[in-house]
């Protein structure tokens, strides 16, 4: 009866989350609905960090542009540029050697630990208070993630746009002394990767928050075109590195972690087990490292004489937020006709209309912060 | 009567602030007020919890474990009502700069602001582009400027010391760009150059599009990869793929459509994904995509003019994001 009462007096509240806000995860804003506690409807918007990448893309040269593509997904800029030089290379038919290959797959799996790190420490911002004040996780996770940087800036120079890919193989060659420098960072990630599923999988608040939140059918993941740990969490084994390999990733042995309920606690065991497997893959890809030459192109003077015959290519990589792809429109001069970036974000957070209505406000933080998406990548 | 100061011997702490004079049995401190309250300023930032892209993550880096921010008394606050420091981590879009102008409107004085990385301060190389604001200082009024892309942990500690050291001097004078404000206003459309590219695929008429996709879709193709478009200056093609997980197998199909009408029906009502790239579609190529649920723009503002990635557009800022007239200006330069 009483219930009935507040539902004439206030029915719907409108409120706002974002553009400024700090679980949204960057420039995204949510129109929320409520009655009561609850979600009924929400109306998202995007488009705060559209930076025209792809009209940038048709003004600048071949080779100038992956140093622009590592700005779009700023968590793991090796898999934006690996996408884009992999479509190029498609196009123009270029072979890259088998070390550049190693040296792709190595870059682009440490960046996706540096990646899944920061997703960790933020969503553990996001639970806040059920986490140890929420930012222990958050300190834990950026201590790790900075050995990791350490290893980007020693072997590129920069943190971690690291402008390692270029059309035709790598910019950079290991220095002596670098496997041993990433083998030690691995142990030490590895033990604390145990020491974070422990100390998260027996918080009964964690549990709590996250367990039966946020659940995506797996015809929901599909229809929308998720990708990456959000699909795999429903249940659908398909991971680019394995179904369609790309650079050297046939070579390896790893398996790809799927979930069965899609919610948001199967993204997190996901994104974990995730973890443990890249540093599977660089252990095996820094073990086996082919000797032999990191480039295939023969320098040229300027960039406008690298041409790409007529044409279009696809090419995808598998980012830490799911499919990458970069479609690739070629008019045979030096410039691309039109690239479009299939960016995974974009896609996971179309999601978000259908699945967050029936939560609770709390909830809608601990959603977003599972779909792990990046505004950078969501508007291009 | 007080020690004698070495005047050699850097001043630290209060000493830098005043006159410290020893007395017997107590001490006593002479100094202004204006130079009290800035020396407690400058001890007590506390920055807006406002990250906008790459420089975001590295602002982040800084303020956790490694680099500790919280040493030089830099706090971050979620609200601007109670922070007084902005730092602007990132590219400014035009859809953006509205609500960097509120936000900082909402902060209490005294307040400052840092520009951190290229793009803030002058939108690198994204300051060509139609939806990109070139440097924060066309919006708000800038302190600091922290060059990198991004910068490192340090450039950014070292950006936070360089304001405590205008604060506790008190020389601010903070920039704001109005000089060249009005040439950006004229841009021209660019003339359509004809296009001779082979097209390949399976291109289908825009009547069979929606029993194509249903079909498909019945026999397991129900993974929408994504929907894109091409301007090929007279026609217009959409590029549809989509995909099955059982059978391994990718299905790509074409519609070619007349660029100055481009109409074609939609396909929300059978992909749920359909919904947000169409609206992509619309808002780059001004595509219409008939028995769409919600046709709106989806990456730029809902009053822009034109579609960005039609080959006629002009690549330079149509628009400008918010704009002080002359007036406004001159008092906010007077204080």
């Amino acid at each position: 009866m009483e219930e009935r009462v507040i539902e004439r007096e206030f029915g719907e509240l409108a409120i706002n989350m974002g553009p400024q806000h700090p679980s949204t995860h960057g420039v995204f804003r949510l129109e929320l609905h409520l009655r009561g506690e609850t979600v009924v409807k929400v109306t998202p918007h995007i488009g705060y960090l559209h930076r025209g990448v792809e009209k940038l893309s048709e003004t600048l040269e071949y080779d100038m542009l992956p140093p622009i593509y590592e700005r779009d997904d700023y968590l793991s800029p090796t898999a934006n540029s690996l996408a884009f030089v992999l479509a190029v290379e498609k196009l123009a038919g270029i072979e890259v050697p088998r070390r550049a290959n190693y040296l792709r797959v190595i870059t682009a799996e440490l960046q996706r630990l540096a990646s899944h790190l920061v997703w960790l420490g933020t969503f553990g911002l996001d639970l806040g208070g059920s986490l140890g004040g929420g930012s222990t996780l958050f300190l834990y996770c950026f201590r790790e993630r900075e050995r990791i940087m350490d290893l980007m800036e020693t072997l590129t120079g920069t943190r971690f746009h690291t402008n390692m890919n270029q059309i035709g193989g790598v910019r950079y060659d290991v220095y002596d002394g670098f496997d041993r420098d990433v083998f030690k960072t691995l142990d030490y990630l590895e033990k604390r990767i145990s020491e974070y599923k422990e100390m998260l999988e027996n918080n009964p608040i964690f549990l709590e928050r996250t367990k039966d939140v946020g659940i995506v059918p797996q015809e929901l993941a599909k229809e929308v075109g998720a990708s990456g740990p959000v699909l795999r969490a429903s249940g659908v084994a398909y991971d680019i590195r394995k179904n369609k390999p790309y650079s050297a990733y046939q070579e390896f042995n790893f398996q790809v972690p799927v979930g069965n309920k899609g919610d948001a606690y199967d993204r997190y065991t996901v994104r974990l087990k995730e973890m443990k497997e890249s540093l599977s893959i660089v252990r095996q890809s820094l073990g086996g490292l082919p000797e032999g030459p990191i480039h295939s192109r023969k320098p040229v003077k300027t960039p406008s004489l690298f041409k790409t015959p007529k044409g279009e290519a696809y090419a995808a990589v598998e980012s830490p937020r799911g499919e990458l792809g970069v479609f690739l429109v070629s008019d045979g001069s030096s410039k691309p006709y039109r690239v479009k970036v299939r960016s995974p974000s974009f896609s996971n957070i179309a999601i978000i209309p259908h699945i967050l209505p029936g939560h609770l406000v709390a909830d809608t933080v601990s959603i977003l912060g599972s779909l792990d998406p990046v505004f950078g990548d969501v508007d291009r | 009567m007080g020690t004698p100061v070495d005047e050699n011997k850097p001043k630290l702490g209060l000493e830098a602030l005043g006159e410290l004079i020893r007395l017997p049995g107590a001490n006593m401190f002479l100094t202004s007020t204006k130079k009290l309250f800035s020396w407690a300023e400058k001890s007590s930032l506390w920055p807006l919890t406002f990250g906008l892209a790459c420089c975001a993550i590295e602002m982040m880096a800084t303020f956790a474990s490694r680099f500790d921010l919280d040493r030089f008394g830099v706090v971050t606050r979620a609200s601007p009502r109670q922070s007084d420091l902005m730092i602007i981590a990132g590219t400014v879009t035009v859809k953006m700069a509205e609500r960097i102008k509120k936000l900082y409107d909402q902060m209490p004085f005294p307040k400052w602001v840092i520009a951190a990385g290229s793009c803030a301060i002058s939108g690198d190389h994204y300051r060509h582009i139609y939806s990109v604001v070139p440097g924060v200082d066309w919006v708000i009024p800038v302190d600091v400027y922290v060059p990198g892309c991004p910068p490192t942990p340090e450039a950014f500690m070292d950006g936070i010391i360089q304001l405590q050291k205008i604060i506790s001097e008190g020389n601010l004078t903070p920039h704001l760009n109005i000089a060249n404000r009005i040439e950006r206003e004229t841009t021209k459309p660019l003339p359509k150059k004809l296009v001779d590219l082979p097209k390949t695929g399976n291109y289908l008429m825009p009547d069979q599009l929606k029993q194509h996709a249903h079909n498909l879709k019945e026999s397991g193709f129900d993974y929408l990869s994504y929907i894109t478009a091409v301007d090929y200056s007279t026609t217009l093609d959409l590029v549809y793929v989509v995909r099955s997980f059982e059978k391994n197998e990718e299905n790509i199909w074409k519609v070619s459509l007349d660029s100055s009408n481009p109409k074609v029906p939609s396909l929300a009502p059978i992909y749920k994904g359909a919904d947000w790239y169409e609206r992509e579609v619309y808002d780059l190529f001004g595509v219409e995509f008939i028995g769409h649920p919600n046709l709106k723009r989806i990456l730029l503002p809902d009053d822009w003019e034109g579609h960005p990635l039609r080959k006629d557009y002009s690549m330079e800022t149509p628009r400008l994001p918010y704009r002080p007239s002359r007036e406004e200006y001159e008092a906010w330069k007077k204080g």
